[in-house]
């Protein structure tokens, strides 16, 4: 199913990147390539570095090394301009929505369409109507975020992302915090997208049932270390404990929480 | 101690600079920005000139209000004794409107707005209402920062001229009411001695002072970090850091105007 529109053309492209925060190397020499169409699943534990990796390819945080290339621009050393421009082509779902609190619904979705289109107002709102519809949410228009769910903000959040109908959405973990059904609502949504629309979809998260579900190709990431890319069916069938670990959520195994936690069992008097 | 002192200066150079900096992002926005087919939005620019400006009326009213009566008392009570009763309605025109008004309505707008703008914009930034922005290629200096700048530099002065006349009105209530001078000889004494040029310095501090509160409040917000701890932090520092900034530059107009004779 990947590379199913754009014949192997490549849509985003992390050459050898690296990020710091203090001393601690949050992200460590990580290179693969998002092709376009495909939807890109980078899973790994919390704190891991999928965040930031994701801020890096948004060119919200700077890598100290390395490069990304979106299409054929260094988004890491181009100007705020270039990077602007680029930026008008992705849409982003954020962890906890990030809608604006002071919009309603819709002035949230038409937001970019205001800020970036000349369009007349009535078009707006007639696109904001479909991206609404698209997600299930006509009819709560003039709700402010603090009145929805926080299943309903995602999808408010979605249709603000595909408000501009961008070429790459990115998802920072879509169906953390929601139940089955919304997460399943959800992963469906990112699906139709990627085939209907033909988007190139990155998703983050550590949700094991959408992983399989929706991916083309899944990259594990594991403190700040890419450790494993491939097709689902070759993440499955990894030899890799620590993917093996990660995809059957078994407690004991290399990836291993306590370790870190030095004088533990001082503290515990052991 | 000596480490931390050496922080403290580091930290305030940082301050310093990144002020600066939201200074000349500020000027881009508002002089080029708009050639390049980015004009900041009218409507937001009216909503903030109603939070700023139409809101704060009552509360600088009655601050001035009274400002003008205490003065009126106090300068009455040394005046007396020189049989110069006359000269309160001079004493308190000139002194609220070159130190008092813009001041004190300053300060009270640091109070209101300059908290509100950093928590606001602190909120923003701490559940990555910000980051949304920057993703959405919408540059949060153009669509938070330029609205509420603009709004504080137009409003503020409009404030303090409503300041002058309240308190005016003030000093007027103790003359007339309580000290028995003509209110025509009171109105007639307030005009001889108040200049233009008096109410002119009390402006140009009141500018100054719009851009203090305007910068501090957003640069606080935009800075925050941690969770509402964080915006707890920032809004209090956005106050403390314009008062004391207020204050400072005041000092420092006055003695402009005053070695320059003006
Ligand atoms: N702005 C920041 N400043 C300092 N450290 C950060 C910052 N953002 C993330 N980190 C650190 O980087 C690591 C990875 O964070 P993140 O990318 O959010 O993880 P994930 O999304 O995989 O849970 C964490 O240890 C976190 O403490
Ligand atoms: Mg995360």
């Amino acid at each position: 199913m990947a590379q199913k529109n754009c014949n192997d053309k490549i849509a985003i492209s992390l050459r050898n990147v690296s990020k710091y925060f203090g001393d601690k190397k949050t992200i460590d020499n990580i290179s693969f390539d998002v092709h376009c169409g495909e939807t890109f699943v980078i899973m790994g534990c919390s704190g891991s570095g999928k965040s930031t990796l994701l801020r890096i390819m948004t060119g919200i945080i700077k890598p100290e090394e390395g490069e990304v290339i979106i299409n054929g621009k260094d988004i890491v050393r181009c100007s705020h301009q270039e990077l602007d421009e680029i930026r008008k082509n992705f849409g982003m779902l954020f962890q906890y929505s990030a809608l604006l609190d002071s919009l309603t619904v819709e002035e949230n979705v038409a937001l970019p369409l205001k800020e970036h289109t000349k369009l007349a107002p009535d078009i707006i709102k007639i696109i904001v109507k479909m991206k609404l519809s698209l997600v299930g949410l006509r009819g709560y228009e003039n709700y402010y975020p603090s009145q929805i769910s926080g299943g309903m903000r995602k999808r408010v959040g979605l249709a603000r992302a595909i408000a501009l109908d961008p070429d790459i959405v990115f998802y920072d973990e879509p169906t953390s915090g929601l139940d089955p059904v919304v997460g399943g609502v959800i992963d469906k949504l990112i699906k139709d997208l990627s085939e209907k629309l033909l988007i190139t979809s990155v998703v983050v998260t550590h949700d094991m049932m959408s992983v399989f579900e929706i991916s083309d190709r899944i990259a594990m990431v594991h403190k700040g270390q890419l450790i494993a890319i491939g097709t689902p069916e070759q993440i499955k069938n990894s030899t890799n404990p620590y993917v093996q670990q990660f995809i059957n959520g078994r407690p004991d195994g290399p990836i291993d929480f306590f370790k870190e936690d030095i004088g533990l069992k001082e503290i515990l008097g052991l | 101690m000596i480490s931390n002192l050496g922080k403290f200066f580091i930290d305030v150079f940082f301050h310093i600079k990144g002020v600066i900096n939201l200074f000349f992002a500020n000027i881009y926005w508002i002089f080029i920005g708009p050639f390049k087919g980015k004009p900041p939005k009218i409507e937001h620019i009216f909503y903030q000139m109603v939070f700023v400006g139409l809101r704060s009326i009552l509360i600088v009213f009655f601050i001035t209000v009274f400002t003008g009566i205490v003065l009126a008392m106090q300068t009455a009570y040394q005046l007396e004794k020189m049989g110069a009763v006359i000269y309160v309605a001079a004493l308190v025109a000139v002194s609220l409107c070159r130190e008092l008004s813009p001041v004190l309505t300053s300060l009270v707008v640091a109070g209101r707005v300059g908290s509100s703008i950093a928590a606001e914009i602190g909120t923003m930034k701490v559940s990555e209402q910000i980051e949304a922005l920057e993703t959405m290629a919408i540059n949060p200096v153009r669509f938070l920062v330029i609205p509420r700048f603009l709004a504080l530099f137009f409003m503020l002065p409009c404030l303090t001229i409503l300041g002058n006349l309240a308190g005016i009105f003030g000093g007027f209530l103790v003359g007339v009411g309580s000290l028995n001078i003509n209110p025509d000889l009171y109105l007639q004494t307030t005009f001889k001695y108040l200049k233009l040029k008096d109410i002119f310095t009390g402006l140009t501090k009141s500018f100054v002072f719009a851009l203090i509160i305007a910068l501090i409040g957003c640069y606080e917000g935009l800075n925050t970090r941690g969770g509402a701890e964080g915006v707890g932090r920032a809004t209090t520092r956005a106050v403390v850091i314009s008062f004391i900034l207020i204050i400072f530059a005041d000092c420092i107009i006055t003695a402009i105007f005053y070695f320059s004779k003006m």
